[in-house]
């Protein structure tokens, strides 16, 4: 999971379990994560739907029990992902309703299977490749730091446009620059194109 | 009521020693250093800012981690709204053209054989576009908006979460930029120009970040419980 960045909410009443919680998340390498911090249900409804964090963590005995679907729907955010988060014995009947539960004893590394599992399942994130580009993917930066559309890049190379997307997609993970004006940058100083070849967009 | 960190009784300058870059925050509320031993609440009332916001911001800034757990009452929103515009001003006419020129003597500095130049400034020119129009947006459109609410005139084809759905980070962009500097810039031996445009590069990228925070986390729940207040009153 490289590059990947998630906004966690994490409502639960006691601040230390809820500030040492975010310490915790802050520590997984590899993901980018951002945390929330909520302590009363009136803000959480109103959080979920003004800022769609992508992860909630809620302790399930926290304002009696509630009622996840309900939560969903109030706040128009479906996709939302529910972790309970335990600190005593509950009711597997309760837990079950949510995508996975931590625990106050787990360590870095479950945590961070746990949100590996839950979004590794839905994005099928690729495993890590190497990060130099191959010869086919300098062809098609080239291109595009020339000014080429998809489409006439698809025709100069014999590709299908689709291709050409894909291409460019793990371009831009493999450097991690999404721009073309970046890109511009790195392949002049690559010396994969020479700056008269481009002059006419600058 | 929760505990802060800060309070109206603490002195400016142990505000500072706890929090260095609380600095910018003091400044673009228009207090000037030289505070002598005078509390934040001496500060405030010399300058003729409202106390309670000023404290608000500061310690939402400190505290680091986000909580959503406070609906800010009393606190004056045209205070934050100029605290924000100011910050805008900072970032569009001090900041990103200090770092441009900087960047300029940096790559020049490096090798003359290869006119990196002119890429660069290409590169940050449409960055700083792209900054300008995203602030712009909130001086024109957003800020004048929440006047007119504060007014209790509520424009009905426009609400604070039109605004929170469109508001994009501006700050990945420029950590692109670091990127292609620290990644694949080919640079030889030391250049402290160069790491000096990195270290402005890293610390406008994290003002920007927590200046999109406040918008996002602080002022855009405050309008919006300003908001249902005015809805049901009509």
């Amino acid at each position: 999971m490289n590059d990947v960045s998630l906004k966690i909410a994490i409502a639960e009443p006691s601040v230390i379990i809820r500030s040492g919680l975010a310490v915790a998340l802050k520590r997984i390498q590899g993901i980018h994560i951002q945390t929330f911090e909520i302590s009363s249900y009136d803000l959480l409804s109103n959080y979920i739907r003004l800022h769609k964090p992508d992860v909630l963590i809620l302790n399930p005995a926290f304002w009696g029990i509630i009622d996840l679907h309900k939560l969903k729907d109030d706040s128009g955010h479906k996709e939302l992902k529910c972790f309970a988060l335990l600190s005593c014995l509950t009711d597997e009947a309760i837990v079950k309703l949510y995508d996975d539960k931590i625990s106050i004893y787990d360590s870095v590394d479950h945590l961070k299977e746990k949100l590996e599992k839950l979004f590794d399942a839905t994005n099928g994130t690729a495993p890590d490749e190497t990060e130099s580009l191959s010869l086919r993917e300098k062809e098609i930066l080239t291109c595009v730091v020339k000014g080429q559309t998809n489409k006439e890049i698809a025709q100069t190379l014999f590709l299908s446009t689709h291709t050409v997307i894909t291409h460019r997609r793990n371009i831009a993970r493999k450097l991690e620059i999404h721009s073309t004006a970046g890109l511009t940058i790195y392949a002049i100083v690559n010396k994969l194109v020479e700056l008269d070849e481009i002059k006419k967009d600058m | 009521m929760q505990q802060h960190k800060f309070t109206a009784r603490t002195r400016m300058s142990e505000l500072i020693n706890e929090d260095a870059s609380l600095l910018s925050s003091i400044s673009r509320f228009g207090i000037s250093l030289g505070f002598g031993d005078k509390t934040v609440k001496e500060a405030c009332e010399a300058n003729a800012i409202d106390c309670n916001t000023f404290l608000a911001v500061v310690n939402f800034l400190s505290e680091g981690n986000v909580e959503i757990n406070e609906t800010y009452n009393n606190i004056s929103i045209e205070s934050v709204i100029n605290y924000l515009k100011n910050a805008h001003s900072y970032f569009l006419d001090y900041k990103l053209p200090s770092i441009r020129a900087k960047l300029i003597d940096a790559v020049d500095s490096s090798d003359q054989s290869i006119p990196y130049r002119v890429v660069f400034i290409k590169f940050f020119d449409e960055y700083f576009d792209e900054v300008r129009k995203h602030m712009d947006y909130e001086d024109k459109t957003v800020f004048p908006y929440v006047i007119q609410l504060l007014d209790g005139k509520k424009n009905a084809k426009y609400s604070i979460a039109v605004f929170e759905e469109h508001h994009t980070d501006v700050d990945s962009k420029l950590a692109e930029l670091k990127n292609i500097l620290v990644k694949y810039y080919p640079a030889k031996g030391t250049n402290y120009m160069l790491n000096d445009v990195l270290f402005d590069l890293l610390w406008c990228e994290k003002d920007l970040a927590t200046h999109n925070q406040v918008e996002d986390y602080f002022f855009v729940p405050v309008i919006e419980a300003i908001e249902q207040k005015t809805d049901a009153n009509l």
